[in-house]
């Protein structure tokens, strides 16, 4: 086994260095923490991936400081002073030092990957993305009165996307249709993101909440608020004309109770157009698009 | 010995030059459109554009004198060897089907320039357009078209801008060779860049396409008839590449000059070799689904359909397993540059040399099993994803090298500090921001939050512009010397870097924050809360284009009024392109040079000179 | 006009080699670059079929191409390229490529031909679902590579002659048979996924 051995030249440079390295790093990373990083707290996934960002600055602060200190240093340290040209010391390389290199990198890269990894298989943060859900037409929510608390029943929405805004229908109370998202506290929900044109992208910014919506897809996607307050909605995919200002900010979060009067309202409203709109199903497949017209 | 020359084979027909071509471009357009109307199944254009297009590509490629040899061989006539065909003299080669590999990177080089300030003007009407928070300044139309001008036209010129130009100049001059391995291929894989420009370009004309340069269906079906121009355009580039990168390959592999064995290449051949593969392999997959996404516009099929049996799906993977090996294609020759580079400036030998070609092998393996980190959102299997979390993030492995090799070098270095030098070094940093927002982007809960917002198009313009095109500028910098002969100015040049740098800096980095404070990417509209980030970034961008006319006017300048002469070799480098003369004689080389030393073999004691030109006589390649 | 300067000297014999060995490799090189092409339509193929979205992979009442019919074109194709391969190997080279020549160009004619009539008359309309889609583009595909090919053919017969490309460098010439019998490989596959499979 070789060890690292620092050449007798390198020694002051890799002192100076390392030295000012961990003092800038400690700032920096002290700095990085203090720093915060959106989606916020509005629910327990936007939560999350507020902290793994600012866990990953963290990380990431004093790997930015190391290199950029070294090319920093370089310039000035081995810059040649002379005005002839002079060829620097013929080293070919360092195994130990590149083995070295190589284990420190994978090791963060391994421990990034897991952080990543476990979040999203624990049981919670797990349902940001896409975990498979109950499918549609099961429904085995309880009408209109969710527990807090987020234990067992999970409201079902689906939130349908086309050019150039969002519906929701509201599985759970007949399919009722509305125009804005709203959200009880403290419970579980699950969207199901579908298109009835082109692609778009389910974007509830303060949820932490991003799921694209295809024709002919049922896109699951899990989200647990946690804060009273409104939220932006936002078409975060290409979509046409119009995608700039497909969005909409007055999604909400509010209390039980504020949902089941606002939910018994759209249901009011919606009776007279029911008719029109097709029944509840995990996808709608419109008239065929016509292509290139 | 063979008395038929190139001339014959390309006078044959009609004389061969761009007027030619286009002449024959324009009624092939009209007959491609005809043509389209008769076996148009449906009362559309799409199919009439489409062969429009097409049909004058082609007829401007037999315009352009393409068809000669084939013809030549059709007629049993006698076929000229390459090696022996006649050297290309006068201005008008430039302009001409040349078989110099020399004048092909030239040729490269000024369209891609030129295609990279149209680029670039669209940028600036984009930033212009965004300096309020509404649509006033341009139409939501107007807008789309012009992010997916700017977006497709600079993934034209990335995909080539390094390979091109000084991939087909400087290759056959580094590993010893007198020629390409197909040099007609390679002037195939030229000539088909001006033509996909021009039809991009056309596609204004239809009011654009709506999608940017992913090309999502069902809005690219739905889109009108300037999504055509993203088709053929598009075909055609990855025409260019798939041919580029089987004559690079096989260059390197068959044509290097004896005792030019593979640890001796110089990195930047290792660049040009890996981002060959990639290019090669991945371009005939967006091929195959420019066809379907062609055919599904006009012959009514339903690939991408997915009420009709089809799957936008099918698309968004055949995409982006072009896609991201795609990008990959961009900075694998700026990873080559700058360790090319580095160790001529540094006075020293490449430190871990072989670590570095390992490195390259890695980030061009790697970049195949990745592509689906750019559907984390999209709906697919969810149990794929820590896969492509872990793959993502793996790339940090080899991309770490490259930065430890280049770190290495510079370690205990005599550095002179030259313009190419300073480049180099901007590129680290630019890309060490790049990469490390890219592991933002690689984990599956922080990319939903990231996803399709402008901290992922912060992330790609950090990669794309700060590493391959500050690599670029190294290479122009560096090799202009060899290639013309005239020398940029070095005070203007650094001018031009720290201008360009702090410039670059200052407007891609806010983007950054924009994105992570909730405004998408493509958007016409945004939040007025962040008008005050806005206006920053465009007035940072409008210095930036400043730099870039800078640049401009130092090159033209060098070019044609300086009426300095470069030196044969003023850097003082050992690496073989600089023993040539300048300019560098028809065939690079009188006599296939024995490569005898390695490229960085400074402050060695027992160094050998890099070759010995004698050579051997009716030797041409070897190793 | 061009010069016809009658016959050619011969070529140093580094040179042929050199050129034989610059040829072949990027033929294997174009090759594996074709091969992602077709894996590409294949994976369509297979992602399609397993979707099979809105049941329309294969429509109700769709009718099939004709089994017997894609087999003899295949058979045709592959007939090229056997006896492209069989003449480029055998020797001598000249007297064989003159008189088997043209065989397989006739062979490759007619595959092309017969692909392309079955291509005009589908029985099924290109806007029935999923499969017709792939059947048109991948059958499509792979006619217009061996029309290419069919093409080059016709330019190796020609230059059989005694100072002909061909003769002058029959390794490159041979290094073309490659990829005759990738395209029949191909359609061998093809053949299968798209008249057995689906």
């Amino acid at each position: 086994m070789k060890t690292i051995r620092i050449h007798e030249a390198d020694r002051p440079h890799a002192l100076r260095l390392l030295t000012i390295w961990l003092v800038l790093s400690i700032v920096g990373v002290i700095v990085a923490l203090q720093i915060h990083i959106p989606p916020g707290d509005q629910s327990i996934q936007g939560a999350d991936q507020s902290r793994t960002m600012t866990l990953m600055t963290a990380l990431a602060t004093p790997i930015f400081i190391g290199v950029v200190l070294m090319i920093v240093y370089s310039a000035f340290a081995f810059r040649n002073r002379g005005p002839e040209l002079v060829d620097g010391p013929p080293m070919l390389g360092n195994t130990p030092i590149q083995i070295a290199w190589i284990t420190g990198s994978t090791i963060l890269v391994l421990f990034l990957a897991l952080v990543g990894i476990t979040s999203l298989a624990s049981s919670n943060v797990a349902q940001a993305v896409g975990a498979p859900g109950r499918s549609i037409g099961q429904s085995g929510g309880q009408t209109g009165s969710g527990t807090a608390g987020g234990s067992g029943s999970e409201l079902q929405i689906q939130v349908i996307g086309q050019q150039w805004y969002f519906t929701y229908r509201y599985q759970d109370y007949g399919g009722v249709e509305t125009t804005h998202l709203y959200l009880p506290n403290d419970r579980p929900v699950e969207l199901h993101v579908t298109s009835l044109d082109v692609v778009h992208s389910f974007w509830a910014y303060q949820l932490g909440v991003k799921a694209d919506a295809n024709l002919g897809v049922d896109n699951v996607i899990h989200v647990t608020p946690q804060k009273l307050g409104s939220f932006q909605v936002r078409c975060a995919e290409l979509c046409g004309l119009w995608h700039g200002a497909m969005a909409d900010s007055s999604g909400k979060v509010v209390s039980q109770s504020d949902f089941d009067s606002w939910i018994q309202q759209q249901q009011q409203s919606f009776t007279d157009i029911q008719k029109a709109v097709p029944s509840y199903a995990p996808f709608y497949f419109p008239d065929p698009l016509t292509k290139g017209s | 010995m063979v008395t038929a020359n190139l001339m014959s084979e390309r006078r044959m027909l009609i004389p061969n030059n761009p007027i030619t071509g286009l002449l024959l471009a324009i009624p092939g357009y009209f007959f491609g459109v005809w043509l389209g109307n008769v076996f148009g199944l449906f009362d559309d254009q799409n199919t009439g554009v489409i062969l429009g297009y097409t049909v004058a590509t082609a007829a401007f490629l037999v315009g352009m004198g393409f068809l000669n040899y084939p013809l030549t061989r059709l007629l049993g006539w006698p076929v000229t060897p390459i090696s022996e065909s006649e050297p290309d003299a006068g201005l008008s080669r430039y302009f001409r089907l040349s078989l110099d590999h020399k004048v092909i990177g030239l040729q490269y080089l000024f369209t891609i320039l030129i295609m990279l300030l149209l680029g670039g003007i669209g940028a600036m009407m984009i930033r212009s357009s965004l300096l309020v928070p509404d649509s006033s300044i341009t139409p939501p139309g107007q807008y789309i078209a012009l992010i997916g001008l700017h977006s497709v036209m600079m993934i034209f010129i990335t995909s080539a801008v390094i390979v091109g130009p000084f991939g087909n100049y400087l290759v056959p001059l580094m590993i010893g060779a007198r020629r390409m391995a197909f040099p007609r291929l390679e002037a195939l894989s030229f000539w088909l860049v001006p033509p996909a420009a021009v039809i991009l370009a056309v596609a204004a004309f239809w009011g654009g396409f709506p999608t940017g340069w992913t090309g999502y269906p069902p809005l690219s079906e739905q889109a009108g008839q300037g999504m055509d121009s993203y088709i053929v355009g598009f075909g055609l580039i990855a025409l260019a590449l798939v041919v580029s990168g089987v004559n690079m390959l096989a260059t390197i592999i068959t044509l290097r000059a004896p005792g030019m064995t593979w640890t001796r290449l110089p990195i930047f051949v290792w660049g040009i070799f890996t981002t060959s593969i990639l290019g090669m392999l991945a371009a005939p997959v967006l091929t195959a689904a420019i066809v379907m996404l062609a055919m599904d516009r006009s012959v009514q099929t339903s690939f991408f359909l997915s009420s009709n049996g089809g799957s936008n799906y099918l698309w968004e993977n055949l995409f982006w397993f072009f896609g991201h090996p795609e990008v990959y294609i961009f900075i694998l020759p700026a990873f080559g540059i700058v360790m090319e580079i580095v160790p001529h400036f540094a006075r020293k030998p490449l430190w871990g040399y072989r670590t570095g070609v390992v490195g390259l092998f890695g980030v061009a393996l790697l970049s195949w099993f990745v592509w689906q980190h750019h559907l984390f959102v999209s709906g697919i299997a969810p149990v794929l994803r820590p896969f492509y979390t872990l793959s993502t993030e793996l790339i940090s492995i080899p991309t770490g090298i490259i930065f430890l090799v280049v770190l290495g070098t510079m370690w205990r270095a005599r550095i002179w500090f030259s313009v190419p030098m300073l480049f180099c070094m901007g590129f680290l940093v630019n890309f060490l921001i790049g990469g490390i927002s890219g592991v933002y982007l690689s984990d599956v809960p922080t990319d939903v939050t990231l996803h399709g917002s402008y901290f992922s198009m912060a992330h790609f313009h950090y990669t794309i512009m700060g590493g391959e095109i500050f690599g670029l500028m190294a290479a122009v910098y560096y090799w202009l010397p060899k290639m013309t002969g005239r020398m940029m100015s070095e005070t203007i040049g650094k001018l031009h870097f720290w201008w360009m740098f702090v410039a670059f800096n200052s407007t891609f980095f806010p983007l950054f924050i924009i994105g992570l404070l909730n405004m998408p990417r493509r958007v016409a509209q945004y939040n007025p809360a962040l008008q005050g980030l806005n206006i920053w970034v465009s007035v940072s961008a409008f210095f930036l284009f400043g730099s870039m006319v800078l640049f401009a006017g130092n090159l033209v300048y060098a070019l044609a009024f300086s009426g300095r002469r470069a030196l044969a070799n003023p850097w003082h480098a050992r690496s073989l392109e600089w023993q040539v003369p300048t300019p560098v004689p028809a065939h690079n080389f009188d006599r296939v040079p024995v490569i005898t030393g390695g490229p960085y073999d400074y402050g060695m004691p027992n160094a050998r000179p890099v070759a010995d030109f004698g050579g051997i006589r009716g030797v041409t390649s070897g190793a | 006009m061009a010069h016809r300067t009658g016959t050619l000297d011969v070529l140093p014999a580094d040179e042929i080699r050199l050129d034989a060995r610059v040829v072949s490799a990027g033929v294997w090189l174009f090759l594996t670059a074709d091969l992602f092409y077709f894996a590409a339509w294949w994976f369509a193929f297979f992602y399609l079929r397993a979707l099979n979205n809105n049941q329309a992979w294969i429509m109700q009442g769709l009718t099939r191409p004709n089994r017997a019919y894609g087999l003899v074109v295949l058979l045709l194709a592959i007939a090229t390229a056997v006896i492209f391969v069989g003449i480029t190997a055998g020797t001598p080279r000249t007297m064989l490529a003159r008189t088997l020549g043209p065989a397989a160009l006739i062979l490759g004619a007619a595959a092309c031909l017969f692909q392309g009539y079955a291509m005009w008359h589908l029985g099924f309309g290109l806007t029935e679902g999923g499969y017709p889609s792939v059947f048109s583009g991948l059958t499509g595909s792979w006619l217009i590579q061996l029309l290419f090919a069919v093409g080059w053919l016709t330019t190796v017969a020609a230059q059989a002659g005694p100072a002909g490309d061909t003769v002058i460098r029959p390794e490159s010439a041979a290094a073309f048979g490659r990829i005759l019998l990738f395209l029949a490989g191909v359609g061998v596959i093809n053949y299968l996924l798209l008249y057995l499979v689906a």
